[in-house]
């Protein structure tokens, strides 16, 4: 069986390191930020100090006590400092002269509800950092409640399906289309099953982080809250891209491009069928979701078309 | 003075809490949680190495021109099974190797 | 870059004299945001830094809790740090000085102290101070705005201790001093430079330097939180002896010197005492003085040192006194009395049993009287003569 030989997938060429986490660590299996923590890690190199909170990555990325699960540089601090603790480290890194990969990484309650104000914030004064914000959609890690960052008609612990209740009623905040009106050099969307257009753009992500902020919105299903199988994570991300529900998009100095074309965009029921907060929704509840989904793409499309010839 | 005697061994060494991993790393035997555990049929393997990528706790590792779970990681997720373009991993019960040793 | 600055005499306000402090003592990292009655200090930093006087990074944030969390990101990083506050500002920091002393983080802060939300008076008082006293902080209060240059130079010495490695917050009256301009003799800054060399013959604190594999803030499981904020208060306890030496080695750099942790006024002798903190010792100074002329022993002590609270050195200026009287700019629930009296009469096992009266008076910038302060003595001097006497006394 000498013939076949192994031709590993080009993302492999991106990477700097070996794996900087523990092989053991309590994230549940089939985790999507599990995958998302060591990729991110790999490619961002040892020189990196992330900055994040009590989270779903707590309990990973910070120490316990004198030890810790990763070889990565990490700041610990509270949901409402993130962005603002990330900038006193960067700002002091530059007025001593060290390089570094400064990085926010918190889920989408902390980027998108109590560390909102601080991130905005840093964004505005363009301090030179990245803010990854991985989304699963809501608060995950304390008994899977509502966000800014739930989507319209999912069933969450504080947004419970019963008989006058039927999951979240209002859109999901279109954060990274937000970030990207700060005027910052470089936002992007990505998520874990296309990798190498991850890979580039936290190859970009380090780069641009050095003239200013840097947003990436990584969509990061969760196994438990939302109700999939433990193998499905990667399969539900890419019915996320597929539908345009989460497209994949890049925003440079302004000129929004989107990085993977789909060319004909499957239903949205074609993700809410694989996911159990989903469930519940009914015909015209999908309608509404398949109208959001449009919607938001029409105007990412507009802005695509309309800056991509601007000076 | 207190219950922290003199003399008495810390557990920190700094005034705050800091944890260093130059030199080695906390770790769990996460192949514990498995039930079912991915075996390669390697006549359908053709290399191309999704399992690898894809793996959360990235723990599918080389095994000659094929790959093979590191079980005493691998937490059974089967994330390796559903992205596997050429149908060649099968979880199989955890039972059905009763006289393996589970843990690598 | 090198900055020279001369020794020098202005008439200058308790903000201006703030931010000249901060910036003697060359920062790394200043970020602040302002609020009334602190705003002055941001401003003259932001001067500073804009005229290359202050060489340093320096972060105009979207808020308080972002300032806070901007200096301790950065002190942990290595970096000398500054900020500046005020009230709302500070209650808005609330979960960062927690963070910030948690850490461990040698962080200088002056709070300009202003009444807090709710019955919104932009006016003095030091109900915010008050309320932060157990978030792990150092607090200190200044009387005058050459106290106040003095204090946050202190500051800088005192946070940096290797011993001690805790952030220090340097309280004065907002409105009082903020804005109030007197003559203040500005030190020169390789003077400074050389009242803080010592920190540097020190071992060095941790620092979160990237590609080192180390993290700040790990959990601290079981034992190892435990431990930890044992360490915390045992640093706690080792900042009053500090506060003393500091003062006197300031006295010997500068000729100037405030009494370490708490300074007495006429005390030693009398009978009976009040205790003040903050702008009204003055005022408080004069009155004394007027009735030591009318015969009556009476003295004062000035707390500055709030936390640690200064058992020991409180406990000997007040023992073997009649009566004790405490003045309080804030209140404290429960007890019906103010703060700083509810903690000088836990000091009870230490000085005895004698009369103990509260006072709170000053709240939003209601001035505090040579009447008011006549009033308070008479008072304590009834009490010293066996009279009934009621505890807690609201004024005006």
């Amino acid at each position: 069986m000498a013939e076949k030989k192994k031709k590993m997938p080009r993302v492999f060429d991106y990477f700097e390191e070996e794996d900087l986490f523990s092989g053991g660590v309590a994230w549940c299996a089939g985790c999507a930020l599990e995958l998302n923590a060591r990729f991110v890690g790999r490619i961002m190199g040892k020189n990196t100090v992330l900055v994040g909170t009590p989270s779903c990555s707590a309990p990973v990325l910070n120490g316990q006590n004198t030890a810790a699960w990763h070889k990565l540089g990490h700041y610990a601090c509270t949901m409402t400092g993130v962005a603002s603790s990330a900038t006193g480290l960067s700002r002091y890194y530059r007025k001593a002269g060290i390089d570094a990969n400064v990085m926010c990484f918190t889920g989408d309650g902390c980027a998108q509800d109590i560390g909102f104000q601080t991130m905005s914030g840093a964004a505005e004064r363009n301090e030179k950092m990245i803010y990854l914000c991985y989304d699963n959609e809501g608060y995950m890690n304390t008994g899977v409640q509502r966000s800014s960052g739930t989507p319209f008609g999912a069933a969450t612990s504080t947004t419970p399906v019963g008989s006058a209740g039927h999951g979240k009623d209002t859109a999901k905040k279109d954060l990274p289309m937000l970030m990207s009106m700060h005027d910052i050099p470089y936002v992007a969307t990505a998520t874990l099953s296309h990798l190498e257009d991850y890979a580039k753009k936290l190859q970009k992500a380090k780069e641009k982080s050095r003239e200013g902020f840097v947003y990436l919105h990584v969509f990061c299903p969760c196994v438990d809250g939302w109700r999939i199988p433990t193998d499905s994570s990667i399969q539900v991300c890419r019915a996320a891209v597929r539908t345009n529900y989460f497209p994949l998009w890049e925003s440079e100095d302004g000129h929004y491009r989107i990085t993977h074309n789909v060319s004909k965009p499957k239903p949205v029921e074609e993700l809410t069928g694989l996911v159990g907060k989903f469930k519940h929704m009914s015909k015209e509840e999908k309608e509404t979701l398949q109208s959001m989904v449009n919607k938001r793409f029409n105007i990412l499309k507009a802005l695509c078309e309309g800056t991509q010839n601007a000076a | 003075m207190g219950f922290i005697k003199e003399n008495e061994k810390h557990i920190f060494e700094t005034e705050a809490s800091w944890s260093d991993a130059s030199e080695h790393l906390l770790c769990l035997d996460t192949g514990d949680w498995r039930t079912e555990r991915p075996v390669v049929d390697q006549d359908r393997c053709n290399g191309c190495g999704f399992c690898v990528l894809y793996c959360p706790p990235q723990c599918m590792l080389a095994d000659g021109e094929y790959f093979k779970a590191d079980l005493a990681y691998c937490k059974g997720c089967g994330v390796c099974v559903k992205e596997c373009p050429k149908q060649a991993i099968k979880m199989i019960p955890e039972g059905e190797f009763a006289d393996d040793s589970a843990i690598g | 870059m090198t900055v020279q600055l001369d020794k020098q005499s202005k008439v200058i306000t308790g903000n201006a004299a703030a931010a000249y402090a901060a910036m003697l003592c060359r920062p790394d990292v200043v970020a602040a945001y302002p609020i009334t009655p602190q705003s002055e200090v941001v401003e003259q930093l932001a001067r500073f830094h804009a005229n290359g006087v202050l060489d340093c990074e320096y972060v105009p944030v979207e808020g308080e809790n972002s300032a806070q969390n901007v200096v301790c990101g950065a002190s942990m990083a290595g970096g000398r740090t500054f900020t500046a506050t005020s009230s709302y500002g500070l209650v808005y920091m609330y979960d960062a000085l927690f963070n910030t002393a948690g850490y461990r983080a040698p962080v200088v802060m002056v709070n300009v102290n202003r009444e807090p939300p709710g019955i919104h008076a932009v006016c003095s008082g030091q109900q915010d101070m008050i309320s932060t006293r157990d978030t792990g902080w150092v607090q200190l209060i200044a009387e005058s705005c050459q106290e106040i240059l003095d204090t946050v130079i202190q500051g800088f010495r005192l946070a940096e201790d290797h011993d001690i490695q805790l952030p220090v917050m340097i309280n004065y009256d907002g409105y009082y001093l903020s804005y109030l301009a007197e003559s203040v003799e500005i030190p020169a800054i390789e003077d400074v430079d050389k009242y803080l060399e010592v920190l540097k013959s020190q071992p060095q604190r941790p620092r979160l330097i990237p590609g080192q594999s180390i993290g700040c803030g790990s959990h601290g499981m079981g034992m190892g939180y435990v431990e930890l904020r044992r360490r915390h208060m045992d640093a706690m306890e080792r900042v009053k002896a500090k506060v003393d030496d500091i003062d006197a080695s300031f006295a010997e750099s500068f000729g100037r010197s405030y009494g370490g942790q708490v300074e007495t006024y006429r005390a030693e002798d009398a009978d009976i005492v009040l205790v003040t903190s903050g702008s009204v010792t003055g005022t408080a100074r004069t009155v004394v003085d007027a009735r030591r002329e009318a015969g009556l022993k009476v003295g004062l002590v000035k707390l500055r040192l709030f936390r640690p609270f200064p058992v020991q050195q409180l406990s000997e200026a007040l023992k073997g006194k009649k009566a004790i009287g405490v003045l309080d700019r804030s209140i404290g629930f429960g007890w019906n009395c103010g703060p700083i009296f509810m903690e000088t009469k836990a000091l009870a096992s230490q000085i005895g049993i004698v009369p103990m009266l509260s006072f709170i008076d000053g709240l939003a910038n209601m001035d505090i009287t040579k009447e008011h302060i006549d009033t308070m003595i008479d008072a304590i001097y009834d009490a010293s003569q066996g009279k009934d006497y009621q505890e807690t006394t609201w004024l005006p």
